[in-house]
């Protein structure tokens, strides 16, 4: 049923706005300054439009739009600014002192100071379940354009953290009105929500940056079928598509391919599972897989191999790419490691099976293809392999002793952390069981650095460590695909992190429509 | 030339047993073939080798429709054989112990015909950990209660029949009053009850499927296989729907043909028709 309402919805759009775009809510194809973009139905932020309630952070990071950050990351992921004009941190790493624009003005005219920017940090810490805050002590304004960040612990990718957090207006924040009435400093002012609809944002005519060339986005919320629908009929001049529609035509419209770091990988339980604990398993599975016949074969090519959670990112440890993807080498490592082909085909070793059950979670095509195709890469490999859908409700449980096929990244290395250092109080991490002593004190020690870019290199280490473990096998990125009007200059794109919504509207105030 | 109806209606009803155990049996074997992903052929239309063309990852979707009709057919005749026996016990027990038991047990009928069957199904289907027991489970614990209020009325209208009061006042036990004298009475209706649970069952399994509540998705069932379809529909690939839906419509009416039959047949006043 829920995919049925949307088709109906879009049909009934064909139908009534036949007449003529001036009485639709779609502005006239190529109409300057004028632009409606579909965005998936899930991009529609449940809590509205307010940071301290996920908007723009969490696991689908993006750029607010409407509020201003402090720090902004760069096209290549490094860091930049955008009301922050300097920032320091102290020696022992425990306090980041930040300058702030004196220019700048929240779109009620009240002008934005350094007592804004604490109140949105100590709100943020109290209230937002998306993003950890647990390194930030308090926030305080030193002077109108000066903020201090007193941190728990040294944490040098405080930056980026500053990137996804959009200010609130200390005066104007009633955290129960707020998220559908945001007040922000940014570049679009939030003109009109209809839930389950659209959002209309109108630029802000005192942004103190270059001035946003779109004058109005409309962003509309589809299913995927009803989003190719809409490109069909002209209703759109940007919509998310995905690798199944990608061999349509459209009159009109052009497929527009964005890089990602939007992986999908596995996890190898280095304990809790037979197969998988043995060290050479794990090496060959990850040395033996053909990602370029997994991103044809699933992905009709749009994608690229994934040799990492963080391909092309500036911590990201480059060596894991130049390894992998040779099956006959797999096989030669599974055969010295004991590992000995069985009647059937299947490999086996102390009369256990080489033989694994794939997880995924259920309702994701993009994961059960990946599942399945893996499934017959390693069925080449001698490695007995089926696929099982499962909800999200048991497959954190079911991951902690079977492969399980995961998406992720994140415009911060912080992900790095989440997914491979021991968990607080665990002899484990956090979603698989690994453990490696090494690998923790190489990413705290990174985390206790002073220097961003000396803090990449430690990055580095820790993951040319955790290559000789191999307890994650990383398979595609998968590339995000748009229909985009003919003429509509869709500024230039930095690799879109994990989840295909927002990411693709963040530098929209740079978009034009050539005439 | 006429034909004795008897015996077309006989014919039928053997036709459509052996056509659907057929599928059931057929399913059973196809299971592996079914699941296989081939890259190399995905989004074929229908053509010689695939009549019903294949899917996005390259599975036959003919193998999968049997196999997926095979399933619905086993799940449909385990839960229609489950809520069979429930119906009879409760109807029976209802009717036969008095009039306490018959309070209780029609209320509980009413309280689970007053709740919407789907959002029961799903309720008791989560509740049993999903997948193919909790499918089963759902439907079984939710079909019983019309059978069960048929089978009440039977034995209600049975208990004033001359020849059961004779029977009991010649002082013959409880028990062997049901065992010889309702049982046979009751198993006709009971039979075509059951038979027609059958499309029923069917439906809802696909349904509560078709909703992602039930057989988890890489089981080819005919609810998962046209949950998927709905999103290629707009991409032009109709072959996903289509086929497979034409033939779980074709299973159901299979269904209900044999129990109307079987039900003309066992029936007094039209078996010599």
């Amino acid at each position: 049923m829920k995919k049925t309402i949307p088709i109906l919805l879009a049909f009934l759009l064909l139908t009534s706005c036949g007449k003529g775009s001036e009485s639709g809510f779609s502005p006239e194809p190529g109409h300057s300054g004028l632009l409606t973009v579909v965005l998936p139905a899930t991009s529609e932020p449940a809590a509205g439009f307010d940071p301290a309630f996920g908007w723009g952070a969490g696991e689908h990071v993006h750029e607010p739009l409407i509020q201003s950050t402090l720090t902004v990351t760069n096209p290549d992921l490094t860091i930049g600014y955008d009301l922050a004009t300097a920032m320091e941190v102290s020696g022992d790493g425990l306090i980041w002192t930040v300058k702030i624009r004196d220019d700048v003005k929240f779109t009620d005219g009240e002008p934005l100071t350094a007592r804004d920017v604490a109140f949105t940090y100590n709100t943020v810490k109290n209230t937002s379940s998306v993003n950890d805050f647990t390194m930030l002590d308090r926030a305080e304004a030193v002077d109108d354009y000066t903020v201090a960040f007193r941190m728990t612990r040294p944490f040098s990718i405080w930056p980026y953290t500053m990137a996804v957090v959009g200010i609130l207006p200390e005066h104007a924040y009633d955290p129960a009105a707020y998220g559908s009435n945001p007040v922000g400093s940014g570049r679009y002012m939030l003109k009109r929500w209809d839930r389950g609809q659209q959002v209309i944002l109108e630029y802000n005519p005192d942004y103190y940056g270059p001035q946003p060339r779109m004058e109005q986005v409309t962003i509309l919320f589809m299913e995927e079928d009803a989003a190719f629908l809409a490109v069909q009929a002209g209703q759109a001049d940007l919509a998310y598509t995905s690798a199944a529609y990608s061999d349509q035509s459209v009159d009109g419209f052009s497929l527009l391919s964005v890089q990602t770091v939007d992986n999908r990988g596995i996890n190898l339980p280095v304990w809790n599972n037979e197969l998988t604990s043995d060290p050479l398993v794990r090496h060959a599975i990850n040395l033996g897989l053909d990602r370029q016949r997994m991103i044809d074969n699933v992905l009709n090519g749009y994608g690229t191999p994934a040799y990492s959670v963080c391909d092309g990112l500036p911590w990201w440890y480059a060596v894991t790419a130049e390894t992998s993807d040779d099956p006959e080498q797999a096989k030669v490592v599974l055969d010295t490691a004991g590992w000995l082909a069985g009647p059937d085909g299947v490999r086996v070793k102390d009369g256990v099976r080489a033989a694994l059950t794939i997880h995924y979670t259920a309702g994701d095509s993009v994961r059960q293809g990946l599942a399945a195709e893996l499934a017959n890469q390693l069925k080449e490999l001698g490695i007995g392999a089926d696929i099982k859908g499962v909800g999200w409700d048991t497959a954190y449980d079911d991951a902690l002793s079977n492969p399980l096929v995961w998406g992720w990244g994140a415009h911060t290395p912080m992900e790095l952390y989440n997914i491979y250092h021991t968990a607080p109080g665990s002899d484990s991490a956090l979603y698989s069981p690994y453990a490696n002593q090494a690998v923790d004190e190489l990413m705290d020690a990174a985390l206790a650095c002073t220097d961003l870019e000396e803090s990449y290199a430690l990055w580095q280490q820790a993951q040319e460590e955790i290559a000789g473990d191999v307890p994650w096998v990383w398979l595609v990125n998968v590339d995000h695909l748009y229909w985009v009007r003919d003429g509509l200059a869709v500024a230039e794109q930095k690799i879109h992190p994990h989840g295909h919504g927002w990411s693709i509207v963040n530098n929209v105030d740079q978009w034009s429509w050539e005439m | 030339m006429r034909t004795n109806r008897r015996a077309d209606t006989l014919f039928l009803l053997i036709f459509a047993g052996i056509f659907l155990s057929a599928i059931a049996l057929a399913g059973g074997l196809l299971t592996e073939p079914a699941g296989a992903a081939d890259f190399t052929r995905k989004n074929l239309p229908p053509c010689l080798a695939h009549p019903f063309g294949t899917d996005w990852m390259g599975r036959d979707m003919l193998a999968r429709t049997v196999a997926g009709l095979s399933l619905s057919i086993r799940v449909g005749g385990l839960t229609a054989l489950l809520s069979g026996g429930i119906a009879l016990l409760l109807g029976t027990v209802s009717a036969a112990c008095g009039p306490r038991v018959d309070a209780l047990v029609s209320w509980v009928i009413d309280l689970v015909l007053g709740i919407p069957h789907i959002l029961l199904i799903i309720l008791v289907s989560l509740a049993c950990g999903r997948g193919v027991w909790g499918v089963i489970a759902g439907v079984a614990l939710t079909h019983w209660p019309s059978l069960a209020r048929l089978v009440r009325g039977e034995v209600l209208q049975l208990k004033q029949a001359t020849f059961l009061r004779a029977v009991r006042r010649l002082g013959v036990s409880r028990g062997r009053v049901l065992r010889t004298h309702l049982l046979p009475h009751l198993l006709p209706q009971l039979f075509t009850g059951l038979i027609l649970q059958f499309p029923h069952a069917i439906l809802h399994e696909a349904g509560v499927t078709f909703l992602g509540f039930g057989l988890s998705p890489e089981r080819p069932a005919i609810g998962v296989i046209l949950e998927e379809s709905m999103g290629y529909l707009a991409a032009g690939r109709w072959w996903l729907a289509l086929f497979p839906g034409l033939s779980l419509v074709l299973v159901v009416m299979l269904f209900a043909v044999a129990g109307e039959r079987l039900r003309l047949l066992l029936a007094p006043a039209s078996a010599q028709e």
